[in-house]
């Protein structure tokens, strides 16, 4: 008899354990879910969603404050996000705050994410609906991206039409590089130029001895002379 | 002599070819024939079940023995089962720079899945291989014939009770098994990290929601009624001699385990539909 009561009296110890681990455990989930604290319901009209779901976290200045409660689609391009907010944080939260949809982390859930609006507006009451704000989507990326990746196809593909021009001696640039008759050219030109240069250095010294012109290079020749003086004065004089 | 063997052969062969037949036949009639015997045992539950006078004392006894002394074995596989899972997944998270999801990763298998499946299987092998051999040995010794002549409804007494037990205790000792398991993932994450008990549990209760818990817990309820079922029913039916002791105990671990999965398949297919 009294092994029997000592048997019930473990037995009972043992279902109370387990089910207050249930209920504590309920209780938690529970409280995550807003469902033991006071809250208040606000609503964010949104184009496009990314993909949230109705038990998403939200939060406001980083902290998670509250969960997605209901999602409705309202018209062919809006959608309407429910959310439960803590309310300690109406205090905090004004009637111009923000809603954005965000990711958690590169892999991670969707969230609502709060952004306070500048100060002097009133406190958000129950059922407000608050302004949103369009995030960009990864697919939006991904069509920039793929607009740049196409563009620099094409000037690489230019650019390869371009050296192989220069690698065939086609046009100016590739003449100059790859034609060696080309650097002939050149190199007679550069001969003639410098021959001429030894004629006209001839002419200018027969040019100063002229009457004519002498005048000219003579105070050309005092000038230079002036400015060279009047350079030495000052240097000397910033010497003192 | 050559064409006669032929005909000889082919004598053997149709034969041969008939008996098979007439043993798949047999097979296939000896398996509908345990399928309706089920059933009707099942049937015989809910009728005994529900019409008084319950066994109250017997059930309290049964559920101490079924649940509360399997309570170590259970407590021990799950704190093992915690443990390896976090160590085993890891590196896999860690490629992926995703250690913090650890927790929650663990939690939701081991609550979803793996803590009532593994728990049930434990259970299948020590609670139900224990009923069936005590019925079985009931059986061959007459007991159960004795307690009939003694006016004492052996059915209800013994199968009722022990069925009741097994289907009320495997949910309690999930529950135990879920949240040692819990512990031995904290000491899985703290091997070669370092996180509080504070923050694992919240990470913990952050992913859990309402829909991985109840349909986990509601599941079990199923693996305890079918493991128990078994139990008793190869027990109560089990062959005259000491090999039908063994060959019942033997039943009801291999079917007791087989219907443990099957359950599991149909209440993945019924959640997902609901979810």
């Amino acid at each position: 008899m009294k092994k029997t009561t000592g048997n019930k009296v473990k037995l009972g110890i043992f279902v109370s354990a387990s089910v207050i681990l249930l209920i504590t455990g309920i209780y938690f989930i529970g409280q995550r879910q807003q469902l033991f604290n006071n809250t208040f319901t606000i609503s964010g009209i949104f184009k496009d969603i990314n993909g949230l779901e109705v038990g998403n976290n939200v939060r406001f200045a980083g902290i998670n404050v509250g969960v997605v409660e209901d999602i409705q689609q309202v018209t062919d391009s809006t959608v309407k996000v429910d959310m439960v907010i803590r309310d300690e944080t109406r205090k905090f939260m004004k009637k111009n705050a923000k809603a954005i949809i965000g990711s958690d982390g590169l892999m991670g859930n969707q969230i609502v994410t709060i952004i306070p609006g500048p100060a002097g507006k009133a406190q958000v009451v129950d059922n407000d609906i608050i302004a949103t704000a369009k995030t960009v989507s990864m697919d939006e990326i991904l069509t920039k991206i793929k607009v740049t990746a196409d563009n620099a196809a094409i000037i690489t593909t230019d650019l390869a039409a371009v050296i192989d021009n220069i690698h065939a001696g086609k046009g100016t640039i590739g003449k100059l590089l790859m034609d060696s008759s080309m650097a002939g050219t050149v190199n007679d030109a550069m001969v003639n130029i410098k021959q001429a240069a030894g004629g006209l250095n001839q002419n200018m010294t027969a040019a100063s001895h002229n009457f004519l012109l002498r005048g000219y290079f003579k105070k050309k020749e005092k000038k230079a002379q002036d400015k060279a003086d009047e350079e030495k004065k000052a240097s000397e004089k910033d010497k003192k | 002599m050559a064409i006669n063997l032929k005909i000889e052969n082919k004598a053997v062969v149709e034969k041969i070819a008939k008996l098979e037949e007439h043993l798949h036949l047999q097979a296939l009639k000896g398996f509908f024939a345990e399928v309706a015997d089920m059933t009707m045992f099942t049937l015989r539950f809910f009728k005994e079940a529900l019409k008084p006078r319950y066994e109250f004392k017997e059930l309290i006894k049964q559920a101490y023995l079924i649940g509360y002394k399997s309570f170590p074995l259970i407590a021990i596989t799950g704190l093992i089962m915690g443990l390896v899972l976090t160590i085993q997944s890891r590196p896999t998270l860690a490629e992926f720079g995703a250690e913090s999801w650890l927790p929650a990763m663990v939690a939701v298998s081991i609550v979803r899945e793996i803590g009532p499946v593994i728990t049930a299987l434990i259970f299948a092998g020590k609670v139900g291989s224990g009923i069936g051999a005590e019925l079985a040995s009931m059986k061959v010794t007459e007991q159960i014939d004795a307690m009939e002549v003694s006016g004492i409804n052996p059915f209800k007494y013994l199968v009722v009770t022990r069925i009741a037990a097994a289907t009320f205790m495997l949910p309690v000792l999930v529950i135990a098994s879920d949240a040692i398991s819990m512990y031995g993932a904290y000491i899985g994450v703290n091997l070669k990290g370092d996180v509080t008990f504070h923050l694992f549990f919240l990470e913990v209760f952050d992913k859990l929601s309402f829909s991985d818990v109840f349909p986990a817990l509601i599941k079990t309820v199923f693996f305890g009624f079918a493991v128990g079922l078994i139990g008793c029913f190869k027990g109560y039916n089990a062959d005259k001699g000491t090999e039908g002791v063994g060959k019942s105990a033997n039943a009801a671990v291999v079917y007791g385990s087989l219907m443990v999965f099957v359950i599991d398949m149909i209440a993945v297919q019924v959640t997902s539909l609901f979810s």
